[in-house]
């Protein structure tokens, strides 16, 4: 009797849920949005295994669009000049974030014990953020609904920031999850730089303020840490609608 | 060079204890070239608060204070690693230090584009938040150097414990080298000051007769100042 014996799946590497396994086509900005909300460890797969820089590019590219585009809907609340002003701070703040923090990401992943490549490294973090704009994107909608219901610049923007903590949590959520599947031990230092990350891009919004609400410049004249800008902005004492 | 750094930062005990059982002059050249990078730039932004010249004078001075720091300790550190019985050579724990220091500087170089933000958003000497500003930069730096440290001593100690097979031994070779260390350190920070400089004060390189004087002297000075 003649019988062929199947040989058994190779199991596929999962961690919290993700599969890191490769992407099954060519990135393109429709398989690297669907794959990043579906499947993102193949997106951590292939920054890790591919060399090539197409991924990666799309990845910043359309974080730094999400983040434009949401940054559309932050700026309806004034219109005007703040049309084009909010989405370019944001992308801009997006950019300069993640230029700020790139060095000490790569030096604190190599603390947990992790040996990967600066090209790996800024391939994460552009997911981190492409995830993050993504979802942003997803709240524009209720976003925008609330802006044209209100004149409190404090509301909107606790509500703007809300939606922020939740979008840069799944990202970062992301970039964890890659540092375990890379084989961090501890991953201390990871958790660090996560708290600087958010901290930095907190600053951002006393950086390039107004991003909610109307200025006559595009940088302020004053300097000021963020929690200093959120303490005037509830009391009423900076921008105006 | 690059391959150096990331084996000091992952911090294998092994791998390291086998640079330091067959010592490469390259190695040490490679560990005092990131001293000098990491901690030149780190003390670029450390001054630059003051002024740009106090930027370059601080840049300058960090590494120095490093490097005078582990010559002047050189012998001591040998001695006691011996006398604790860690079995490490004078070679090998100038070598260890200078590794130790080396792995700060990396981490305080690729932290130097934070405190380059810090300092953007921090208030100007002329305006009237300008004490929030320094308090703010001041523990940043502390923060942040204390942290580098601990982290290097940390894989200092692990390294330690790897050479010398016993906790307890490792424990006591490093607690000795951080007092004297820190003994020294401070007073020649004290000789090499300013380093963020003084809103008051002139920049300079070094303050006038830079040797009178020292650190305990103005601590204790400080401290009588306040209580009595």
């Amino acid at each position: 009797m003649n019988t062929t014996m199947n040989p058994p799946p190779i199991p596929r590497p999962t961690l919290r849920g993700l599969v890191f396994e490769p992407m099954p086509e060519e990135p393109n900005p429709a398989s690297v949005l669907e794959t990043l909300l579906k499947q993102p460890g193949r997106i951590v797969h292939d920054l890790h295994h591919r060399s090539a820089a197409g991924l990666p590019i799309w990845l910043l590219g359309l974080g730094l669009m999400g983040m434009a585009l949401y940054g559309l809907i932050v700026g309806m609340l004034s219109g005007g000049p703040q049309l084009w002003v909010a989405p370019a701070k944001m992308a801009l703040g997006t950019l300069l974030a993640m230029i700020i923090c790139l060095p000490s990401l790569y030096i604190f992943v190599c603390l947990d014990g992790i040996e990967t490549r600066i090209r790996t490294v800024s391939g994460l973090l552009f997911a981190a953020v492409c995830l993050a704009a993504l979802l942003l994107v997803g709240f524009a909608p209720v976003g925008w609904i609330f802006s044209q219901s209100t004149d409190s610049i404090p509301l909107i923007g606790a509500l703007h920031l809300l939606f922020w903590i939740i979008a840069v949590g799944f990202g970062l959520r992301l970039l964890n999850a890659a540092g375990a599947f890379f084989g961090s031990g501890g991953r201390l230092h990871l958790k660090l730089w996560n708290l600087i990350f958010i901290l930095v891009c907190l600053q951002m919004t006393a950086t390039l303020r107004p991003i909610i609400g109307r200025a006559d410049t595009f940088f302020p004249g004053e300097k000021k840490f963020f929690i200093a800008h959120w303490m005037d902005t509830m009391a009423g004492r900076t921008e105006k609608r | 060079m690059i391959a150096c750094a990331k084996t000091l930062l992952r911090g294998d005990a092994s791998e390291i204890a086998a640079w330091l059982a067959t010592f490469d002059g390259r190695r040490a050249m490679h560990c005092a070239l990131w001293i000098s990078l990491g901690c030149g730039i780190y003390g670029a932004t450390v001054g630059l608060w003051r002024a740009p010249l106090q930027a370059a004078f601080t840049a300058l001075k960090f590494p120095l204070l490093i490097f005078l720091t582990c010559a002047g300790n050189a012998v001591l550190n040998g001695m006691l690693a011996q006398l604790f019985g860690s079995g490490l050579s004078f070679r090998q724990t100038s070598l260890a230090i200078l590794m130790s220091f080396a792995t700060a500087a990396i981490v305080l170089g690729a932290l130097s584009p934070l405190t380059l933000f810090v300092l953007h958003n921090t208030p100007p000497l002329g305006s009237g938040a300008a004490r929030t500003g320094h308090s703010v930069m001041l523990l940043t730096h502390v923060g942040l150097i204390a942290y580098a440290g601990a982290l290097a001593n940390q894989r200092l100690l692990r390294l330690l414990e790897k050479m010398s097979d016993s906790r307890a031994i490792a424990r006591r070779v490093l607690l000795s080298w951080l007092a004297g260390n820190l003994f020294l350190g401070a007073q020649l920070a004290w000789t090499l000051r300013p380093f963020i400089g003084s809103p008051n004060l002139a920049v300079q390189f070094l303050r006038d007769d830079p040797l009178r004087g020292n650190f305990y002297e103005a601590v204790w000075r400080a401290a009588g100042h306040l209580f009595f």
